[in-house]
Parts: structure tokens; C-alpha cells; sequence
């Protein structure tokens, strides 16, 4: 499998985890499977909101992003184009920054740890590297047209 | 893996050849990958959410009901230097944590020495399917001055009667009530049954909010200082000895004058 298909499956599968904790915040789930941490501190307390909406469903947002880019990076029109692997690495980056500043609020101020959301966290940053790989192994698109002028 | 795109394209030149990073075939089996994900993810969300969780047939605060007054349940002196606030959910795990671990320590210890006075108000929160039912099943008990006892008896059952274990919680909870020594089964039962203390739960609801309590349990020492989550006792009895000390330097931030004089303490029952 290639850097992209792992991306989508792996947006995929957060896609679901955010949707679980949104239907949780939403009501629709009554109770979190939580066996390690306290999820419940953590998804009730004044943190998991933010700006109006749950962070959870910002993930969703983010999850559908990621998700529907990699997919455009397998089709045969962009699965060269080293532009859509600069974006998704950009938005990964943004993805594991804002992550990482809700870690910091789980470690620091609520002081009580989300499996869910380290679950999450994880595959952020999962994403974030495998962005990055395949950045680094996109060939430039200016090389290879310089490539072309050259032996013309 | 890598195919040979050997057609010329728009813009580039005949006979150049560019690696191409993915094949069909490995394509497909990612496919069927996403969609075997895809569907597994569905069933799990679609299962989670019809396991009887729903909250909305449980969130029933009744804008139409005449406001009471109430300001939670008391335990303790009317003397003691300062007043301890949980802001608490009886479907909550960490709340019922508290309430059979740590619990008993603090009314033996601090309640029922005179050191600290005790309010408990409801915070039932909106993804508790059933805590509402909790919450005035105790007030019912409270009708007949046994609101202590339905509270350490509703914690240590929470497991019997919670979400995860019922969609008809109410027949559970007059069980549970009408095992309390001394409580008249009838009227509570009819108490729980007419919800008529719908009203009182919902005024402490508006504390909860009118104070900005984030999650719970939420403790307040004398007014002033707050904390949320899970406490042992250590740490609980740090807080109240911090409060104290504060309380007796300015007398003024001991909080809880409103305080009203309480009923003989009782003694938390195990389990």
C-alpha cells in the first residue's frame, strides 16, 4: 500500500472516532467506553468546546479533509502532483499543532487523560509523517519539466 | 508497483517516461480495504447509538413548571468554619467514585467533627441518560429527610440502574429507595412515579449553570476554592485544611451563612 492509502484509511478510521465522540457530545451516545483515562472529565469539561463547536466535530472536519485529499492523490490526475502532498503535509502540521495543545490541556489544566483522544492525537501525527514521506518522495514537478528541456 | 505512463500528455514531451507511483491493482485492494473500514465504522457508531443511550427522552427540563427554591441537601453544624459545595451527577463514574471511596471518610472525619458542612446539588448532565431520574428519586427520598441515604444507596447501585443498564431506571430506583430503613415505599414510590420534584432539580440545575461548573464532580471549598474531578481523601482533606486556614484569617470568605441547620449526621453506608 502506498503513503496516500494509508493516509486515507487512516483519516478514515479517525473520521469514526470523531464521529463517536460529536454523537457522544450531542447526546445520542449516553456513555464513553473508557477503561484507561477519564474520558468524561475531559469531553465535559469547558475545553472540548471550541469556538461553538466540539472539538471532536473539528476533527470530523479535519478527518473528511484529510480523507478526501488523499483519496484525490490516488486518482490518476493528482497522484504525481507534489503540490496536493505539500497541502495535506501543511494541514497535518496544523492538525498535530492544535493536538498538541489539547494534550497540553489534558496533562496541565484539566489534569485527567482521553484515550480517545490520545488515540487521535497518534494518528495525527501518523498522518503528519506519512504527509511528510510522501512530500519528500514526490518528485518535483519544475525537475521533471526540467528534466524534459533538457534532453530536448 | 510503479507502471509506465509511455503515452504522450498535454505539455509534455513523446517518449519521456515518468514513474507513476500506484497501480490499479494495488488500488483496489485499498478499496476494499476502505470499504470493509467504512462499513465496520458504521455498525460500531450505529450500534453505540441505539443500545437504549438516547438522551433525549431523559433531558426533560420543563420550562412550564413554577420555579422552587432550592439550594441543594446539607449535612452538618450550622457552625462549622467553613462549607464544602459538590456539584454532583449521580450517573456520573467519577462522582460515584468519590461518593463510595472517599466519601465516608469525609463525613466520619471532617462532617461529623464539626469541621466541615456539606451541600450536595445536582448537576445532571445532558449525555446521562438516566441521572434525572436519580436526581429526583433522592429528592423524593429528601420528602421524608432520607435524602444521605438514597444518595450513598443510588451510588453504590449506580451500575444497576445507569444507562448502560436500563431504559426503565425508575423501577430500579424505588427498589433501591424503598430498601432504605425507615422510608415510607408508598410515597415514594408515588413521589418518584408523579415526578413532582422535577422542579426542585431543576433549580439546582440553574446553580450548577449560574456558576459555570464545567464537569463533575465539582467541589467548592468555603466559597472560594475549586477543583474538579475525583478526590481521594488526602486530597480532599488538603483543600478543607487550606479553606480553613484562609476562613480563620478572613473570617468573611467562610462561606454558606444560608446554611440551615441539619439533621442528625448519618454515617455513609458501604456498599
Amino acid at each position: 500500500m502506498t503513503k496516500r492509502q494509508w493516509m486515507a484509511l487512516i483519516s478514515l478510521a479517525g473520521l469514526f472516532l470523531g464521529a463517536y465522540l460529536t454523537l457522544y457530545k450531542f447526546g445520542v451516545i449516553g456513555q464513553l467506553a473508557c477503561n484507561v483515562g477519564s474520558c468524561e472529565k475531559v469531553q465535559t469539561s469547558r475545553w472540548s468546546v471550541f469556538l461553538g463547536l466540539p472539538v471532536a466535530t473539528w476533527g470530523v472536519g479535519f478527518y473528511v479533509l484529510m480523507l478526501t485529499l488523499s483519496i484525490a492523490g490516488l486518482q490518476p490526475r493528482f497522484e504525481d502532483s507534489r503540490r496536493l502532498s505539500l497541502v495535506m503535509m501543511l494541514l497535518a502540521g496544523w492538525g498535530v499543532l492544535f493536538t498538541a495543545w489539547l494534550n497540553y490541556l489534558e496533562a496541565f489544566v484539566i489534569h485527567a487523560w482521553c484515550e480517545w483522544c490520545l488515540g487521535s492525537a497518534a494518528m495525527v501525527l501518523l498522518l503528519f509523517i506519512l504527509a511528510w514521506l510522501d512530500w519528500r518522495a514526490t518528485p518535483d514537478d519544475s525537475a521533471f519539466e526540467n528534466e524534459l528541456a533538457s534532453q530536448s | 508497483m510503479a507502471n509506465k505512463r509511455v503515452a504522450p500528455q498535454p505539455g509534455r514531451k513523446p517518449g519521456v517516461v515518468k514513474q507513476s507511483k500506484k497501480t490499479s491493482s494495488s488500488n483496489r485492494a485499498f478499496y476494499l480495504l476502505a470499504a470493509g473500514l467504512g462499513v465496520a465504522g458504521i455498525v460500531a457508531l450505529t450500534y453505540q447509538s441505539t443500545r437504549g443511550n438516547s438522551v433525549t427522552r431523559a433531558n426533560p427540563v420543563d420550562t412550564t413548571l413554577p420555579p422552587v427554591k432550592s439550594e441543594g441537601y446539607v449535612i452538618g453544624a450550622a457552625t462549622a468554619p467553613i462549607e464544602v459545595v459538590e456539584f454532583g451527577d449521580f450517573e456520573c463514574p467519577q462522582c460515584g467514585r468519590f461518593a463510595t471511596l472517599t466519601e465516608a471518610d469525609v463525613r466520619t472525619r471532617l462532617v461529623n467533627t464539626g469541621m466541615i458542612r456539606y451541600r450536595y446539588i445536582d448537576y445532571p448532565l445532558p449525555m446521562h441518560g438516566n441521572t434525572w431520574n436519580a436526581s429526583r428519586a433522592a429528592a423524593c427520598a429528601d420528602e421524608q429527610g432520607k435524602f444521605w441515604e438514597m444518595h450513598d444507596a443510588i451510588f453504590a447501585n449506580q451500575d444497576r440502574w445507569d444507562t448502560q443498564a436500563t431504559s426503565k431506571p425508575d423501577k430500579l430506583l424505588k427498589q433501591i429507595g424503598g430498601q432504605i430503613p425507615g422510608i415510607k415505599a408508598d410515597q415514594f414510590d408515588q413521589c418518584v412515579d408523579t415526578k413532582k420534584t422535577q422542579a426542585k432539580i431543576q433549580a439546582h440545575l440553574k446553580i450548577a449553570e449560574a456558576r459555570q461548573v464545567g464537569g463533575t464532580p465539582t467541589f467548592i471549598f468555603a466559597s472560594d476554592k475549586q477543583t474538579e474531578g475525583f478526590l481521594t481523601y488526602d486530597q480532599f482533606k488538603k483543600f478543607v485544611d487550606d479553606a480553613i486556614a484562609k476562613a480563620a484569617k478572613t473570617p468573611a470568605a467562610a462561606g454558606g451563612d444560608t446554611a440551615k441547620k441539619s439533621a442528625p449526621l448519618t454515617p455513609i453506608k458501604k456498599g
